[in-house]
């Protein structure tokens, strides 16, 4: 009995202590890489300070001397030259012969034009720091050559602690009784709160103390016997389960908590910045554009709206249309007529907007060709927003409505022949048979299929981006491509691209929701 | 619609219309055949989808330049894609087929959550993750490598795979399970010598799409491949009707080339593929 108790709650103590200790050992990494940041920053500085005294820097530098202020070139003014005196004499700064260092003082110098002195650590993930600043013989920067040596984890302090640890559960546990072995347990995990204190801060520590309690209590409740009952009955299943799932919360499950997270920092440089719901305020008042402009957020949903709206519309319209057609009886060749008409599915999507691109090329396209045939002048296709947003649209129903053809054809054979024959033998005309029989048999295949193409559609990345490229002015551009934008062409601005992922995301978290509710209405009001 | 045929005129009015509609939907394809064979870099001048002149110099071209360091680049970069999407297959069914088999066989505490987690990350496209996944990538290190690639295919592609599988494993005989318990086998055995044997159909169509997502991805890769000399084949034919310079004859063949071979998996697969994108929207 007393066994079984100790080794329960040295059994929780292992379990919820490991988390702690995970926490106490990011704040050690934090710290450590803090301290070393630190120490290169001032190492930096001090080369700095001594070269700008004249002296040679006391540490190792990768590059340091004395900047020029910068004077354009006599052949290109766009150029801006520096010079650089780094003891060895004066030379130019960069060209073709001199070494890649010249890169990074040519970079800080431009960085002190515009902030005044600063000194950090490099962005490139080298670990070297940069030091620039005025001394009375000009500006001076300096390089460090190495990363500073990181601190040692302290094995046997780490060791210690987690053998008072388990110590102080197993008193808790032989010497307590039930709340005795709580208290053990609580206060066994609480030690691991001391290293998190000094080298995390207040909120590790307040985590800490707070898995202590947590597990204290759980324990005492039996919920952690209960937990892990469930998971020795279902070893199995969750054994099988394990691989697929790990892979899944590594790359899905936390580049997506991650995502959610980036949207409420600010990306400068390789730097975060925590900025709250900033980037979110700035997306949804327009980030300063008037409403009517392609760059304010509103007018990009507005039409991303109506390109799903049109792409579905006439998707389900074609689809629909040409399934009706196909599955007549007297049809000749419907194997064939069927095969050919999805050949646009077959082929990959991003080949067919680069067809499609080439097609609506403005000097060459083949459209434009066959509009000369008809006494149309030449159209700029992607020069207006008219046009282009028509080029796009064009291109994805042309991708989109084999899906369709297929979903509805699918349906459309289902309909018992005895119902057909019944309403024949009734005299019912055409349009009554499709509104009682066709359509009652369509709606509930295509209203999930309608929810599935709406949702490609909204995110249907490669033909907005290789057909219009958001041509003119970003004005096509949908809003996974202005995501897109954000992160890869305004300048690395991931946070603004998360917090934009987000919005997108409880978009279609909400259309989802919706539209499955409606089609299983759907379902249920079938007789 | 009905057993009645309406009058001949009808008929044949309708399959009029139907070979002029199919006509103008094959019209792209038929203009990309064309400039494949035809002669000249440029688009064509002429609307027509009958090449005046017949050449095979633009397919041999293909195959036969050489990129920046020697190499044939189209082989190259074809190669590059083999082994993506060979090795996405290969990850992303070893690693469904055992989630699958727990899903379809046992119940525990969570499996619908696990199964309706699937379902929502299958709806929510890989251009969500794309910078979480670029950032994640990055402090790791795999950026710009096919490793780093295959990764994030093999993981987006699971969900699908899961799916797609527990269908087929669902439609195995439970009899089956019971007798071979009752033998003796444990769960492991179970596993590999009769579910996986008799799943194989199923497991060879759903390895055949992973392979084909893999093949046609084009977003991720242009975004995660810097190096040139990485590139996959979406990436290299897009690369090669750039802004400035474009030899649309070479990307014609290239895209021939490059589709013949899925355009071929997919009307081998199509019947399979309907049923199982609009099973997930149904069931969930």
């Amino acid at each position: 009995m007393t066994a079984g108790a100790v080794r329960r709650a040295l059994r929780d103590v292992a379990l919820v202590g490991a988390v702690a200790w995970l926490i106490v050992l990011v704040c050690f990494v934090r710290e450590r890489n803090r301290a070393a940041a630190a120490a290169g920053i001032s190492h930096a500085r001090a080369a700095a300070v001594a070269i700008g005294a004249g002296e040679r820097p006391a540490s190792a530098v990768a590059a340091a001397g004395l900047v020029s202020a910068a004077t354009p070139s006599k052949a290109y003014p766009l150029l801006r030259r520096r010079t650089v005196d780094d003891g060895a004499g004066v030379r130019a700064l960069g060209g073709p012969t001199a070494p890649a260092v010249d890169k990074l003082l040519y970079d800080a110098a431009a960085r002190f034009d515009r902030t005044g002195a600063f000194a950090t650590v490099l962005a490139d993930g080298s670990g070297r720091a940069v030091a620039a600043m005025t001394t009375p013989r000009g500006l001076a920067i300096a390089v460090t050559a190495h990363p500073e040596p990181l601190a040692r984890l302290p094995w046997l302090a780490l060791f210690g602690m987690a053998g008072l640890t388990f110590a102080l559960a197993g008193l808790g546990a032989t010497v307590g009784r039930d709340r005795g072995r709580a208290l053990g347990i609580a206060v066994a995990i609480a030690v691991a709160a001391i290293p998190a204190a000094w080298w995390g801060g207040p909120i590790a520590t307040a985590l800490v103390l707070a898995l202590a309690l947590g597990a204290a209590v759980a324990h005492h409740r039996g919920a952690t016997d209960r937990a892990l009952a469930i998971v020795r009955s279902h070893r199995i299943a969750l054994t099988f389960l394990a691989p697929a799932g790990l892979a899944m919360l590594v790359l899905v499950v936390i580049p997506f908590t991650v995502g959610l997270a980036l949207g409420f920092y600010d990306h400068h440089h390789g730097r975060w910045t925590f900025v709250g719901l900033a980037n979110f305020k700035r997306i949804l008042t327009g980030d300063g554009h008037a409403l009517s402009d392609p760059l304010n957020f509103w007018f990009i949903l507005g039409v991303t709206l109506l390109w799903t709206f049109a792409n579905v519309l006439l998707h389900v319209g074609l689809g629909t249309a040409f399934a009706l057609v196909l599955k007549q009886p007297w049809l000749k060749a419907r194997g064939m007529w069927r095969a050919l008409l999805i050949v646009p599915w077959a082929v990959p999507n991003y080949i067919t907007a680069l067809i499609w691109k080439g097609m609506f090329d403005a000097e060459y396209g083949a459209i434009n060709e066959l509009l000369r045939g008809l006494g149309v002048d030449r159209v700029s296709w992607f020069s207006q927003w008219s046009t282009s947003f028509t080029a796009n649209v064009t291109t994805n129903t042309w991708l989109g409505f084999p899906f369709m053809m297929v979903v509805a054809l699918g349906a459309l054979e289902s309909i018992p022949k005895e119902l057909e024959e019944a309403a024949d033998v009734d005299g019912a005309t055409a349009w009554q048979r499709f509104r009682e029989i066709t359509l009652p048999h369509l709606k509930p295949a295509l209203g999930p299929a309608i929810v599935l193409g709406s949702i490609w559609t909204f995110n249907m990345f490669n033909v907005i981006a290789l057909v219009s490229a958001g041509k003119p002015r970003g004005s096509t551009d949908i809003l996974v491509t202005d995501a897109y934008r954000w992160a890869f062409e305004r300048g690395e601005q991931y946070g603004m691209a998360a917090a934009m992922g987000t919005i997108i995301f409880l978009l279609l978290l909400a259309w989802s929701i919706l539209g499955r509710s409606l089609t299983r209405g759907d379902e249920e009001a079938r007789p | 619609m009905s057993a009645r045929r309406p009058h001949a005129a009808v008929t044949l009015a309708v399959h009029a219309v139907l070979a002029i509609a199919t006509l103008a939907v094959l019209y792209p394809v038929m203009l990309v055949v064309k400039k494949a064979f035809e002669p000249g870099t440029t688009l064509s001048p002429s609307p027509s989808p009958v090449p005046t002149e017949v050449t095979l110099d633009h397919f041999r071209d293909l195959l036969t330049t050489r990129g920046s360091h020697g190499e044939l680049a189209f082989l190259h970069h074809a190669l590059a894609s083999v082994i993506v999407a060979l090795a996405t297959t290969a990850v992303g069914i070893g690693l469904s087929c055992t989630a699958a088999y727990a899903l379809s066989r046992f119940r525990f505490p969570g499996r619908r959550t696990a199964l309706g987690g699937f379902l929502v990350v299958q709806m929510f496209p890989a251009s969500l993750l794309m910078i979480p996944l670029y950032v994640l990538l990055h402090a790791l290190g795999l950026l710009n490598s096919l490793t780093g690639l295959v990764l994030v295919y093999a993981t987006t592609s699971i969900p699908f795979c899961v799916w797609t599988l527990k269908g087929y494993f669902d439609s195995l005989p439970r009899e089956l399970f019971e007798a071979a318990r009752v033998d003796g086998a444990g769960p492991l055995r179970i596993f590999w010598s009769i579910v996986l044997p008799l799943a194989r159909p199923g497991i060879a169509v759903t390895a055949l799409f992973a392979f084909m997502t893999a093949w046609n991805e084009y977003i991720l890769a242009t975004t995660f491949l810097t190096d040139e000399s990485k590139y996959t084949l979406p990436v290299m034919l897009k690369a090669s009707v750039g802004e400035f310079s474009a030899d649309y004859g070479q990307f014609a063949a290239g895209a021939i080339v490059t589709s013949l071979p899925v355009m071929a998996l997919f009307y081998v697969l199509q019947k399979y593929l309907v049923g199982g994108l609009t099973a997930g929207a149904v069931k969930g």
